[in-house]
Parts: C-alpha cells; structure tokens; sequence
C-alpha cells in the first residue's frame, strides 16, 4: 500500500508539472524553465515551514506566488524572442536557479537543530508532515485535491474566452496579433500561471520527499515536464494526465526489472512518438477519427435494420 | 582578494583559447539552424559520443592518440546523419516544437548510451602535447590550447570555403532561404541538409575530441553544458549568422574563465547565463543577427 501512495504521490506532483508546462504550450511556446519554478517553490515553501515554522498551506501559497513573480519577471525579456530561442532563455533561467540553490547556504538553529539549504549536500529537513502527524494517505489526499482543483480550473479555462485566446496565439500570432489581442500580455500571463502552478508542485515534492537538492532540478526534469503535455497532445488536460500516467506508471514503475534501460526507451520513446504524432498522441485529429468511427458503427448499424 | 594585471590577462589569454571549442559547437548549431531553421538539441550529445569512439578506438587498438582526431569526428558525422534522419527528415516543414522535442529525446538517448556503456564513470582523456608551454614575457600559451585553436581556425575556414565557394554550399544556402523554390529548381533538399548535418556532425566530433583533450576526461557530465554553452553562445552571435557565432564563442571563452578567475567555479556558470539574459533584453537579435530571422 505505501508503494502505490508513493507512486500516486509522484503521479499527482508530475502531473502538476506537466500542467504548468501545457499552460504555456497551449500559446506555442515551449519552455524549460519549468523545473526553475519547481525548484524556487520548494526551497521557498520549505524554508518557510523549516526555519519560520508556518504550517504547510500558506508556505505552499506563498511559495508559489513567489515561482509566479519569477515567472512573470522572466517572461518579459524570455519572451521577447520566441520559439527556439525561448527554449536556449528557458533553459539558461533553469540553470541560474539550479546554480544559485546549489550555492545557497543559510543554516539556522531551530529547537537545537541545526536546519535549513546547506549548499551542496542539499536541503534535508523538511519533516512538516511526519513532525505534524499527518499520514501518507493525507499528504496523498492534499496533493490530488490540488491536482484536480488545478485541472478543473485549466479545464473551465478552455471553456472561456481566455482560453480562445491562449490557443488562438497558439494557433497563429500574426492572425491573433491582427484581431487586437497583445501577444506579449497573454504570453506572460500564461507564464505566470505555469510559474504558479509548477510552484505548488515544488512544495509539494520538497514536502513529500523532505528532501530536495540542486540534482532534483536538473534539465531532465524539465524535459519530463514537457514531454507530458506534448505527449500527450493539447486537445485537453487529460491528455497530460494519461501521459504522465504512462511514462511514471507504466515505464518507469512498471518496467523497474529493465533498470537503466528505461530512461533510454524514455528518450525513444519521444523520438518515436514525435514521428508518428508530431501533434501529440491525442491530437485534433485523433478525437474525430474517434467521433468518425463512432458516427460509421451507429450509421451501418441503420443500415442493417 | 586582489588580482594583479598578470592574472587576468592569463586567464583572458586560456579562455581565448579555451573558447575555439564553443566557437566550434556554436558553429555547428548555427549551420544547422541555418540550413533548416530548427534546432537540433542532440547536437552536443553527438559531439561528445563522437569523442567517445575516437577514445575507444585509441583505446582498443592501441594506435597513436592523433587518430582519435580522425575517427571522433567522422563518427560524430554518422550520429548526425542519424539524429537528421529520425528527428528531422519526416517531421513536416512548419512544425517546429515536434522535431525540438524529438532531438531532446535524442539528447536523453545518446546521453544514457554512454551513461549505460562506461557505467557513468568519466574516462581520462589522453593529454595531447603535454610538454608544450610557450612563455611569452610573463604570460604563457598552454600548447594543447593554441593547438585547439589553430585547428578550430583551418575548420571554420575550410566550413566557410564549401558555404560561399562551393556548389553544395550555394545549394544549401538557397535550401535554407526558399525551401520549396530550391526543391522546384532541382536541389535536393534532403540531401543538402543532410549533408550539412553531417558536416555539422564533423565539426562538433573535432569540437568534443578537442574539449575532452583540453579537459582531460571524457564523461556524460559534459554533454549538458556544452549544449548550453552552445546554443548560449548561437543565441548571442544571433542564429544563423557564421560569424557571430565565432565571435560569441571566443567572447563566452574569455567571459567564463574572468566569471572563473573573480567567482570561483561554482558561480562561474551563474553570470554566464546571466550575460545571456543581458544579451536577451539589451540585443534580442545577437551581435550580428537580422531582426527577420528571430525565430
């Protein structure tokens, strides 16, 4: 039982990951700065519950707020370029991050214990759950309410005109620039909500593993991130969901006697994948072949009576 | 902490040198770039397996470590030609997140081959003329550097030469500006990018060779740095433009080692980035890109 809360725990964070990345791909753009606002959420959520002693929400809270202010000062000068070189800006910002943690030291005495980011062996004591008495069911609990919550509101936003919006830019700038929407505006506000959102799931990882170090956060993570939504396809949030389900589930739970071996199939994976489905595995038109298919079943079987 | 003059001018002079290896790799991302305006993430990675065979061949049949030289890079130019083929030559024309996201794909594959064939552990490097040292007043050159150097400039030349005097360079240069004229007038645009693929794959094979033998050891570890360096430097000499590419990598080279020389190397990677971040909001287009070509 522990095992599988683990598993879900993992599922439940990445798929907060992805989502923070599918917010920003829904405007065409695609970023690895992701795992930079993963890794400010969890050092700050978590020096906040280590050294000041909050209680685990507003730390969250706070801690992603702050990932939303870096996100959004990044977005001016990263998304001043686009496409490819947002991806060279995205990951140079992931980088700094990585590095400034890696160089962070500031340990404090709380209750005769010395805690706190000790450079380069990490930050280890973030027991907020295990010192508060909650059980693992409950921090699973916690971490799926917030994934649903995020994916609900995600999903109400594709209902919206915001939504139109984000994908309209995705679709053609030139053509969404033309009917007055500002480019620069919906995709650093796109940026900040996937900077807040990535900011939760390093809170919630930093709490849930009570340990995180600059190794965490390297691009691989950020890789992770993005190949979920693109996997996955755009159409909807499920999409990311069932990716991020296959890949920790499937390749590398599942598949844990391959060893090593996974995370080379996790790199052809994407190859392959990118061959056959450049649009993601449930793109726009895999959703109506699907309709097709369903209109063919019930117009033959008219036929038939 | 005081420096005097000496100090600096020497670490100047070695990241000078040092930079004709980011030069090298900035050139190649930048041929790439410019002949299909798509990145190709696995670059890097294909440098450094490059330089993985040249070892393993020295190292196996036991001939001299010039020839690391020679097979290095011809391997590289095979894994090009490879990452051309699975992550480029069927993704359609104006998709661009698809073969990104394919090519970083390769990046993680190339990557945990070589993590998985040498156990992680990095492998020393043969020194390449460890006894040349040439003073110069008070400062001196490091042989292996100005070696790395002087090949890095017979390279970029002899790329420049088949770009602007050649027949294949002219077609690749019209494949890169009108694709779909270029196929209509003949040229085998498949071919053509193919080639510079391979070319690029060469020239970052040397580039790895020269880096490993620079650094000492070859390992996994390099592989993400150098692409970042890479495109850091692509970016800031402005995509697909030849010589700000060059510029850019000598320019990275001496930057990193002063970043080096005042910060210490856990920082030092720190303000390299930054300086990035500088170029992005200060230059957007590099120091000698077009403002058309932005993306």
């Amino acid at each position: 039982m522990e095992y599988y809360l683990g598993i879900s725990q993992t599922i439940g964070v990445h798929t907060l990951l992805g989502l923070s990345a599918y917010v920003l791909l829904l405007t065409g753009q695609l970023s690895l700065a992701q795992v930079g606002f993963f890794a400010i959420g969890s050092y700050v959520s978590g020096i906040l519950t280590v050294i000041f002693g909050w209680h685990v929400l507003p730390a969250l809270f706070v801690g992603a707020l702050v990932a939303g202010v870096f996100a959004f000062l990044v977005g001016f000068p990263a998304l001043r370029v686009k496409g490819l070189m947002l991806v060279v800006a995205t990951i140079a910002f992931s980088e700094i991050v990585r590095l400034v943690f890696f160089n962070l030291n500031w340990r404090v005495e709380v209750n005769g214990l010395e805690v706190g980011p000790d450079s380069t062996q990490g930050f280890r004591e973030i027991r907020y759950f295990a010192a508060n008495g909650w059980e693992q069911a409950h921090v699973v609990l916690l971490i799926w309410l917030i994934v649903i919550l995020v994916m609900v509101m995600l999903w109400w936003l594709d209902k919206v005109r915001a939504g139109a919006v984000l994908r309209a830019v995705g679709e053609d700038e030139l053509a969404a620039q033309s009917s007055g929407i500002n480019l620069t505006m919906v995709k650093v506000a796109a940026m900040t909500g996937g900077g807040v959102i990535a900011g939760i799931a390093g809170g919630l990882y930093a709490h849930s593993t009570t340990y995180v170090d600059h190794h965490t956060f390297s691009i691989l993570l950020a890789t992770f991130a993005v190949s979920y939504p693109i996997l996955g396809g755009l159409k909807n949030v499920l999409g990311t969901l069932m990716a991020v389900i296959f890949i920790q589930g499937f390749i590398i739970e599942g598949l844990r006697f391959m060893g090593d071996y996974r995370n080379i199939l996790f790199g052809l994976l994407i190859i392959v994948a990118m061959n056959f489905r450049p649009q993601g595995l449930v793109d726009g038109n895999f959703t109506s072949d699907v309709r097709k298919l369903l209109r063919m079943k019930q117009n033959g079987a008219g036929a038939d009576a | 902490m005081n420096f005097d003059h000496i100090d600096v001018v020497q670490s100047l002079i070695d990241g000078v040198l040092f930079g004709s290896v980011y030069a090298l790799l900035g050139l190649g991302f930048t041929l790439i770039f410019g002949a299909m305006h798509k990145l190709n993430m696995a670059y890097a990675a294909s440098s450094i397996a490059g330089a993985y065979v040249g070892l393993a061949t020295i190292t196996i049949f036991a001939v001299p470590t010039v020839l690391a030289f020679v097979v290095g890079p011809l391997a590289a130019g095979v894994v090009g030609l490879l990452i051309y083929i699975s992550c480029f030559q069927f993704m359609p024309r104006n998709n661009l997140l698809a073969p990104l996201m394919a090519s970083i794909g390769a990046l993680f594959f190339i990557d945990e081959v070589i993590i998985d064939q040498t156990a992680g552990s990095p492998i020393t490097f043969p020194v390449l003329l460890p006894d040349a040292y040439f003073p110069v007043g008070e400062y001196g050159f490091r042989g292996d550097l100005l070696f790395i150097a002087f090949a890095s400039f017979i390279l970029m030349g002899v790329i420049v030469f088949m770009l602007y005097r050649t027949k294949m360079g002219l077609a690749t240069r019209a494949a890169s500006q009108q694709p779909v004229a270029s196929l209509l007038c003949g040229i085998p645009t498949h071919r053509t990018n193919s080639t510079v693929f391979i070319l690029a794959g060469v020239l970052g094979g040397f580039a790895g060779c020269l880096a490993a033998a620079a650094v000492g050891v070859l390992s996994p570890l390099l592989t993400l740095p150098l692409t970042v360096k890479g495109l850091i430097v692509t970016v800031i000499g402005g995509l697909g433009s030849i010589r700000g590419a060059i510029v850019a990598g000598f320019m990275i080279g001496a930057l990193e080692n002063l970043f080096l020389l005042f910060r210490g190397v856990n920082e030092r990677d720190i303000y390299v980035f930054l300086v990035l971040f500088l170029f992005l909001v200060v230059r957007p287009n590099g120091l000698f890109g077009t403002s058309i070509d932005r993306d």
